[in-house]
């Protein structure tokens, strides 16, 4: 009876181009709209993840293997998986419905959230969202 | 994991309480649903029947713990489970939203 699909919860993407991914919800519309009648969010996600970044690897090395990619998009409720995890960066600015009206305005509102997201890594917190998704085979139950 | 004996009588009441809710009270039969009703958090209590599949069965307790609401595993399968809806058809999971007349939601959820 709590509502759980709000702002900064950490979902996954389960069908689309990007499913298997990790994204935050930046902002949700459970009644939906009139272009899209039914519960949907904006999401952020990663769409390459960080590689694995050993002690041998130089400063540059480094830098290269942290880099993220990030897509912006608008997804059904039906095509999302939360989790108990949550993701506070602040995206409300930069991720709008407005940016994905044109290709430029979500390029630049995807590069925002691309170093928004490299910024985070590099922190080192929030590491389980900046992995990749455990797919365990033949796994009967959920793990998360 | 052993599962705890339920007594005859107590299966009953379940029935009994669940057939108040059919006639009284709004609920939703079906996976989908259930996954709609806890979404938009108007599910109150989450039925599952014993031979849900084990995937389904822990994604629907996943939103539950999710959404703080109460998931009862029923002592029957979805044959059972239909039949005490009062229903013609097997029922896997069912949500209940407004309980009408009956109690069943503040005497069900000790268990999970």
């Amino acid at each position: 009876m709590v509502k759980f699909l709000k702002p900064n919860k950490a979902v996954i993407v389960l069908q689309g181009r990007f499913a298997g991914r990790k994204a935050v919800i930046v902002r949700s519309f459970d009644d939906g709209t009139r272009d899209r009648p039914y519960g949907h969010c904006l999401v952020a996600g990663i769409g390459k993840y960080p590689k694995k970044v050993i002690r041998k690897d130089s400063a540059k090395k480094t830098a290269k293997k942290s880099r993220v990619k990030a897509f912006i998009k608008l997804v059904n409720y039906s095509h999302i998986m939360p989790t108990r995890y949550t993701l506070d960066v602040d995206l409300k600015d930069v991720v709008t419905v407005d940016a994905l009206q044109s290709r430029d305005k979500k390029v630049t509102a995807a590069k925002e959230t691309k170093a928004r997201f490299e910024e985070r890594f590099k922190t080192g917190k929030n590491r389980w969202f900046f992995s990749k998704l455990r797919t365990a085979v033949n796994c009967k139950y959920l793990v998360l | 994991m052993v599962a705890v004996k339920k007594s005859k009588k107590t299966h009953e009441s379940i029935n009994n309480r669940l057939a108040l809710v059919m006639k009284s009270g709004k609920y939703t039969l079906g996976y989908k649903t259930v996954l709609h009703s806890l979404r938009n958090s108007k599910g109150k209590l989450i039925l599952l029947s014993n031979n849900c599949p084990p995937l389904r069965k822990s994604e629907i307790e996943y939103y539950a713990m999710l959404a703080k609401v109460g998931v009862h595993h029923f002592n029957g399968n979805n044959v059972d489970l239909g039949t005490a809806c009062g229903k013609y058809f097997r029922v896997s999971c069912l949500s209940i939203i407004d309980p009408g007349d009956s109690d069943i939601i503040k005497t069900l959820p000790g268990d999970h």
